[in-house]
């Protein structure tokens, strides 16, 4: 039957010249647009985690819901020295953020400003890489501020300059003081930007009274794909009334973002492959229906209905097959490249800075179990345009298909 | 070798349209027959044929092929009778057109499981005895109508069935053609000893075989 | 003769009915997808435009020619109450919104968040556009000390109805101060801008509180249907910045762009895809019938009677599936009209993007009227191939021809 199916394809030109090209075509377009969709999101969720956010924070539970400081954590020493011990875990720090107001001589602005371990925050975020002007923090940097870019413009100050920080310390008692402008940073994200500031926590510690305290801990890991694995580890070795959350809770929204924006890509193509089914099945058909005089004959012979059910998936397998052949290496060849060379959108990064969109670059995912899927897609999609063109040749009996005009 | 016991077929039965397509038939064909159904055009001689072929259903009556009752088989155990004791030969249509002489010949012996060495002996032996053998890699589309016959013929004949069932076999081809046919046919009764049965109208058929069965209005005519 | 033409096109276009079937039910399947993603991702886009112009810029905007880059008290419109009055007596304005705003803090004991303090009117708001329809919660009210807030803002400082919050920014004199509110209301209007950040008071409340004249404003919103209003308010106030609704809003702007590239990319490509189905299925129904069409013409049928009925059998399948397609398709777009799509699984991802989480799809005459074209089209381009055949045959030939 094998032998006969390749026969056939190569005998009923235009048919198979049609379910190739299309199977190609689909199969090409499904495998780059899906790396590029993917690539996309992921580059969007990885650029956003590494400015700030951690792959897994550790807060003292209700923190995030009620806020306030009765839910600070309040023994950071402890649950850095459980953290210590546990494999995966890249490194960690804790931060300490308040609001309040910084000002300069004539001009305030609210902002979010956080005690951080500079050495660690190094390795943890982007802070350090995105320096724009003056210096990164040090552990022994005193009163200096390191502040975002359009935080700066705003309030008009340069480097060496002072600005006022007013607000409230852990015990919710007022703090103030005047802190000098050392570094400004810009990571692209316009939010961090607008509204961020940092100070060494030696320092800010002592006006916060927050030694050994903490809004959270931020960890970073050796591999982002182990975040669940280690996540649980973390959570098993915590005191009760702590939690450990991923990355994937913490930013949820844009998480979920990403995933309706894959919905309605898929939702799109599968308009297209509806479409490329529907001309596969229609070709498969025809060709069918004018080959049912021969197919009566052969059943009359002794041709059985699985025989010639095996005869037309055979056809369909080797055209899928050669298509797909074809069309894999090159997609995935496509994904790979893109992948280690991004397509660049300039300006991409200011017109959608409000969505969170750092970077102008737009590079593919490579991954081969994303191909192998997108093909045993259009493999199972070519199949199923057979089941009509086969159930309808086999609804002839054999002598009324020797008789069909 | 086959038997007919009070076979009747309709066609649209309690329909307005009825047809008493065959009536009471009662027939027997002895091994080794070289013999024709005949009769004016819509006299059942080719219903008669497909009933006896296993292609068509009866309404009553039996049909034997050698002590099997062959009218009781299911759609599967059908296929496979013909498979294994039956060969055919259409009017027109007959070959695979992608497949060349000798694969069209070897044909069933493939879906037999014949093994490959058997089959090509097998083939060459036959297209040998019907005069094609200078055209075992030729496509039918290139051959003649009455070449074309004869792959067809050779195909039925090659995995030596029981009976070869011939529906107007000459019908398509012109008179030098169909005398050539019929000769080479009556050959392979003789040589192979395979009973053969032809519906057909046509004087070659008639002049050729050894027995007439002549039909009329769906019933055996004496 | 026409008659008879009909009669045999719409008789051969039926008569393998299996195959003709199949092309219907390709082109109806296609058409009704197509046709609810068409309006599902123009009512997406519709609906932002339409929030930020009821929420924010309206058709068209006014701000002081610093305000944008620099927005500070300083930066404010000082004849705001005249503009207004001008406008307000200007036939193609609709309606007019005077806002001042302001950036600061917003604090509960436990959380704070930026955010931007907003002085409306609320009766000009609803002439507006409608406000009181983003009411999510609670009620459109400023009394005593009311405050209505932005979705996402609300849920930043995890306040709900009566809940008390201080905003505090710098005011006119340089000094920090504070205000006490109380949370009256809290609004969703799928503008990011304004559920991430907006606190909305009452405007005198505002201007007091900041020390501002009452006759200045930091935005004057405009409603119109009239395009070229634009072009009279910026030689009018050329002194302010007057901008118009797509040159505040260049991102909606390219999205509606994309839109309309991408809804005409997929319809190239389905009316495309639809074109090789039907084109497949008249190629092999006129090789079918070679042998009929040179005994028609060896009886004497012309040409062009030939090829009149050829293109008429494919009207009549193209326009078989259009017609079911279009019935299937409006029903869709009917149900995601009234229902929407709900994506409420995704709603936090949704109103980061300033989406809702019911879309409700958009239908327009030019959708069918489009397709219609295109089916037409395709159907009468498909049997082109199919007539070179026979055109150049002669009838001895055709009758001899192998099918």
């Amino acid at each position: 039957m094998f032998k006969l199916a390749l026969k056939n394809i190569l005998f009923y030109k235009s048919r198979s010249i049609t379910t190739f090209i299309l199977t190609f075509i689909s199969t090409l377009l499904f495998i780059v647009y899906v790396a590029m969709m993917d690539g996309s999101h992921e580059s969007m969720l990885k650029n956003a985690l590494k400015v700030y956010t951690g792959a897994i924070e550790v807060y003292k539970k209700e923190y995030r819901d009620i806020g306030g400081n009765e839910y600070l954590i309040n023994d950071v020493k402890s649950i850095e020295e459980k953290l210590s011990h546990i494999e995966g875990i890249k490194t960690y720090t804790s931060r300490y953020e308040t609001y309040g107001l910084l000002s300069s001589k004539e001009i305030s602005s609210a902002a979010m400003v956080t005690g951080i371990n500079p050495d660690k925050e190094a390795q943890m975020s982007q802070l350090k890489h995105t320096l724009i002007k003056g210096e990164y923090l040090k552990h022994d940097s005193g009163n200096c501020l390191y502040v975002g870019a359009d935080l700066v413009k705003k309030l008009g100050v340069d480097i060496g300059g002072e600005i006022t920080f007013v607000g409230s310390a852990s015990d919710n008692s007022f703090a103030a003081d005047i802190f000098k402008l050392c570094g400004v940073f810009k990571t692209g994200s316009f939010e961090f930007d607008a509204m961020a500031a940092f100070v060494t926590r030696t320092y800010f510690d002592t006006l916060m009274y927050s030694e050994n305290k903490a809004s959270y801990i931020s960890i970073a890991l050796n591999n982002l794909d182990e975040v669940d694995s280690i996540n649980a580890h973390i959570a098993s070795k915590m005191d009760t009334d702590i939690e450990s959350l991923t990355w994937k809770t913490l930013m949820k929204p844009m998480v979920e973002a990403m995933e309706v924006d894959s919905v309605f890509g898929y939702i799109s193509m599968s308009l297209f492959y509806v479409v490329i089914f529907f001309v596969i099945m229609i070709f498969g058909f025809i060709n069918v229906s004018s080959r049912v005089r021969e197919f009566g004959t052969l059943r009359c012979i002794g041709l059985s209905q699985g025989k010639i059910r095996t005869l037309l998936f055979y056809e369909m397998f080797i055209l899928s097959t050669a298509a797909i052949l074809l069309a894999m290496p090159l997609g995935g060849a496509i994904a790979y490249y893109f992948s280690l060379n991004p397509i660049v959108i300039e300006g991409m990064s200011e017109m959608y800075k409000d969505y969170g969109i750092i970077s102008d670059e737009m590079p593919f995912a490579f991954n081969l179990l994303t191909i192998s899927w997108n093909v045993a897609t259009i493999y199972v999609l070519n199949f199923l345009s057979i089941i009509y063109p086969v159930s309808y040749i086999n609804s002839f009996k054999p002598i009324e298909a020797t008789h069909h005009v | 070798m086959i038997r007919l016991q009070n076979v009747n077929k309709y066609f649209f039965k309690d329909d307005p349209r009825e047809v008493h397509a065959l009536r009471d038939i009662n027939l027997e064909i002895k091994k080794g027959e070289f013999s024709a159904l005949i009769g004016p055009s819509g006299c059942g001689k080719t219903t008669l044929l497909n009933v006896i072929g296993a292609l068509d259903s009866i309404n009553s009556g039996k049909i034997y092929l050698e002590s099997r009752e062959i009218t009781a088989l299911n759609e599967k155990e059908s296929t496979e009778l013909r498979l294994h004791e039956m060969g055919f030969v259409f009017q027109a249509y007959n070959l695979v057109p992608v497949l060349s002489v000798a694969e069209n010949i070897a044909f069933i012996m493939r879906l037999r499981g014949f093994p490959e060495s058997q089959i090509n002996e097998r083939v060459l032996e036959v297209a040998t005895l019907l005069e094609i053998d200078h055209k075992l890699d030729a496509l039918p589309n290139t051959l003649s109508g009455g070449q074309q016959q004869r792959v067809a013929v050779a195909r039925a004949v090659a995995s030596k069935p029981k009976i070869i069932l011939a529906d107007e076999p000459t019908a398509n081809l012109d008179s030098k053609n169909s005398q050539i046919l019929m000769d080479m046919m009556r050959m392979l009764n003789e040589k192979e000893e395979v009973t053969i049965l032809f519906a057909s109208h046509d004087e070659y058929v008639i002049n050729s075989v050894n027995r007439i069965i002549k039909m009329n209005d769906g019933a055996l005519v004496d | 003769m026409f008659k008879m033409i009909l009669k045999l096109a719409w008789n051969n276009a039926f008569l393998r009915l299996s195959r003709t079937l199949l092309v219907i039910i390709m082109i109806a399947v296609s058409m009704s997808m197509m046709l609810s993603i068409q309006g599902i991702y123009d009512g997406m886009t519709l609906n932002m435009v339409n929030s930020a112009l009821r929420s924010d810029s309206g058709e068209i905007s006014i701000y002081n020619k610093n305000y944008r880059l620099d927005k500070q008290i300083v930066n404010d419109i000082q004849n705001a109450g005249e503009i207004c009055a001008d406008l307000e007596n200007n036939p193609s304005v609709k309606a007019v919104s005077v806002r001042y705003s302001v950036e600061g803090l917003s604090a509960t004991a436990r959380k704070a968040s930026f955010s931007n303090i907003i002085g409306i009117d609320l009766e000009e708001e609803e002439k507006f556009g409608a406000f009181s329809k983003f009411l999510k919660e609670g009620e459109i009210s400023f009394e005593k000390r009311g405050a209505l807030l932005g979705a996402e803002l609300a849920k930043t400082l995890k306040v709900r109805i009566g809940s008390k919050l201080i905003f505090s920014t710098q005011d006119k004199s340089g000094d920090i101060n504070s205000i006490a509110l109380k949370v009256r209301g809290i609004i969703q209007t799928n503008n990011l801008v304004i559920d991430q950040r907006a606190l909305y008071i009452e405007r005198k409340q505002l201007y007091e509180f900041l020390g501002v004249d009452t006759n200045t404003a930091t935005q004057i919103a405009i409603r119109t249907d009239d395009d070229a209003l634009i072009n009279t308010i910026k030689k009018e106030y050329s002194e302010q910045e007057v901008k118009s609704f797509l040159e505040l809003n260049p991102l909606l702007k390219q999205m509606e762009d994309m839109m309309v590239i991408f809804n005409s990319i997929t319809f190239t490509i389905v009316m495309l895809v639809v074109f090789i189905g039907i084109l497949g299925v008249m190629y092999v129904s006129i090789l079918d019938r070679i042998r009929e069409f040179g005994i028609m013409r060896g009886i004497g049928m012309a040409y062009n009677h030939l090829r009149t009925q050829i293109f008429l059998e494919a009207l009549f399948v193209g326009l078989a599936g259009y017609s079911v397609g279009a019935i299937l398709g409006f029903f869709a777009l009917y149900y995601l009209q009234e229902t929407g799509l709900n994506l409420s699984t995704y709603a936090e991802g949704m109103a980061s993007f300033g989406m809702p989480t019911i879309i409700y799809a958009h239908q327009e005459f030019s959708y069918y009227s489009n397709t219609f074209y295109a089916i037409v089209l395709s159907s009468l381009l498909s049997v082109l191939l199919p007539l070179r055949k026979i055109k150049h045959l002669h009838p001895i030939d055709v009758i001899k021809a192998d099918t």
